[in-house]
Parts: C-alpha cells; structure tokens; sequence
C-alpha cells in the first residue's frame, strides 16, 4: 500500500504548543520518511482591524509588521535547527495576509497531504471561536489536520528520535 | 494567550489619582517602576507620551489602552489602572476614560504585545466586564474578573 501521506505542512505561530507541534512533525518525518514545510504566517489582517480601530496609528502598525516578519523569520530558522538536530531536511514559507487564507492556500500550493498545528487557542463564547485562527484553519484547509496535544509525551518521543 | 496570567496585583492600581491624560500615564508608569524595581521609568514615560502624541489611544467606552514598545523593560508588561471618576483622554466618543489598560513590550516580543493588545479589545467588548472591573476593590478582584472572562465562566 502506498504510503497516504507524502507531504506534511507544519504551522506556527510562535507559541509553546508550536513547538509542541514542530516536535510531532519531525518524529513523523523521520520515522516515515516523508517531505516537511513549516510555514509562518504574519497576522497582517489583526494588525489592520487594530489599524482600523484606531489603536494604531498607520506608522506604527508598519513598525510592527516588520517586527511580525522578523519573528517570523526566528521562529523558523529555530525550528530548521530543531530538525537538523533529528537530521531532518524542512522547507520554510512565510507568508502575510489573513492566517487561516494563506495556510490553506500553502496547503493547496504544497500539496499537503497533512496539516499539523499546535493546541488551538483559547475562545470567550462559540461565536468568538469562529474567529480563533486555529479553529479556522480547522475549517480552512482542504487536507487532513493533526492537533498536537499533551506535550510532554512528544517532547519525550522527540528525545528519544 | 491568557491575560490574566501576564498580569500582577502590583500592577494594578484601583483609584487612580491622576486627573488629566499626562498625569495618569505617569501614575501608571509610576506603578510598574514600584513593581519592577530598575526598570527605568523616565524612559518608559517617554515612549508612551511619544505614542500619545501619535493619536490618543482613548477608545470608546471609557476604555483606554496606552502602550508602546521600550527596552527598557525586559518583557511583555500590563499595568490596569481604574478611576472611578473618570478622565479626559481624549478618547474616541469624546467620553471620559475610567479602565486603562498600559501594555508594554521590548521590541524584540511584538508577537506577544500585538496579542495581547487584541485579547484587551475583544475583552472589553464582552457583555458586564467593563462593569466588573470598575466594582472590583481589590487587584485580586481584577484578575479575577480578566480570568473569568477569558475562560469563558462569565
């Protein structure tokens, strides 16, 4: 049987459970042989509704995309030496624009067989988790979607690689 | 992210003094410098009034949110303030402010300072938080109030 998953696209965002998830990504990798691309995707659309709302003011709101972008640009290489250190090869795509458009549209660009987040983020109501990037992307996506949960069982898969 | 756990009783001040927009940033100021000892508070000053001078960050609702981004703090830092009475802070429905929320940041953790701006604006618009906050008479009251919003008990 031919192996159904070719091709995993990683997501982060910079936070704890992104690691988390980078970590389930590698092991996968490493242990089926598949191809990884971890993308970062800078949050312009929030950055603009601020600007809108009027608690940016427009030169600000460029100061902090710059800021986003070289984030972005570290969180990524510290996953590619997260991998390197498993002996793992990962592309790496930064994106701008509303979060969950440009992962799904790396998802159709990759062809992505899986997609793998971290832990989705916290909602005030159901109609707010409409709006939580993870839960949409969850909806978003046209591939399968891994949520990497209970990290100190696969910080502990991941040591042991 | 959750808020309230980036937020510090001594980092909260319940009757604010300060009578005008100058005076109550530098009471805010004022309070982080008490509660981080070192921080250097005339440096932090500066990049909010430098903000201020951008465009008032008065919202509506008697909401104000100050903020800038400074080294001379080493990390994404929330200071509440609450008067009763209300004051001019040039806010956006030409209303009185009583909740300031002052959210610093290095410039090296604009992630997490971008995040947190938003998590304060999407509170503020949940149903009685803004009422809450303004009864509670304590800093632990305060928090209580955020975490309950953001878990989502009230």
């Amino acid at each position: 049987m031919n192996n159904p998953i070719k091709k995993i696209l990683l997501y982060v965002d910079g936070s704890e459970s992104s690691i988390t998830a980078a970590q389930m990504a590698i092991a996968m990798t490493k242990a089926h042989g598949r191809q990884l691309k971890v993308i970062y995707v800078v949050n312009e659309n929030l950055l603009t509704e601020l600007l809108k709302a009027k608690i940016f003011v427009e030169v600000e709101k460029m100061d902090y995309e710059r800021d986003l972008e070289e984030d972005g640009k570290r969180y990524l290489n510290y996953i590619v030496k997260l991998a390197a250190g498993k002996s793992v090869n990962i592309e790496t795509v930064l994106r701008k624009g509303i979060v969950h458009e440009e992962v799904a549209r790396e998802v159709d660009e990759y062809g992505a067989d899986l997609l793998i987040q971290g832990e989705l983020g916290e909602v005030l109501s159901l109609r707010d988790s409409h709006y939580e990037e993870g839960e949409r992307i969850l909806r978003k996506v046209k591939c399968s979607v891994m949520v990497a949960r209970d990290a100190k069982k696969i910080e502990k898969i991941f040591e042991q690689l | 992210m959750m808020l309230s756990d980036h937020i510090r009783p001594d980092c909260i001040k319940i009757k604010l003094e300060g009578r005008n927009k100058a005076e109550v940033i530098e009471e805010l100021v004022e309070v982080l410098s008490d509660a981080r000892c070192g921080c250097d508070a005339d440096t932090i000053l500066e990049a909010v009034m430098k903000r201020e001078h951008d465009g008032s960050t008065g919202l509506e609702m008697g909401v104000a949110i100050p903020h800038a981004k400074c080294d001379a703090i080493d990390r994404l830092s929330i200071v509440v303030g609450v008067s009763k009475e209300g004051v001019d802070f040039a806010s956006q429905d030409g209303k009185p402010s009583n909740l300031f929320f002052m959210m610093l940041a290095p410039r090296n953790e604009s992630g997490p300072h971008v995040q947190a701006i938003a998590k304060i604006v999407k509170l503020i618009k949940v149903d009685g938080f803004r009422k809450k906050l303004l009864k509670a008479s304590t800093p632990a009251e305060v928090i209580e109030v955020i975490r309950k919003v953001e878990e989502g008990e009230d």
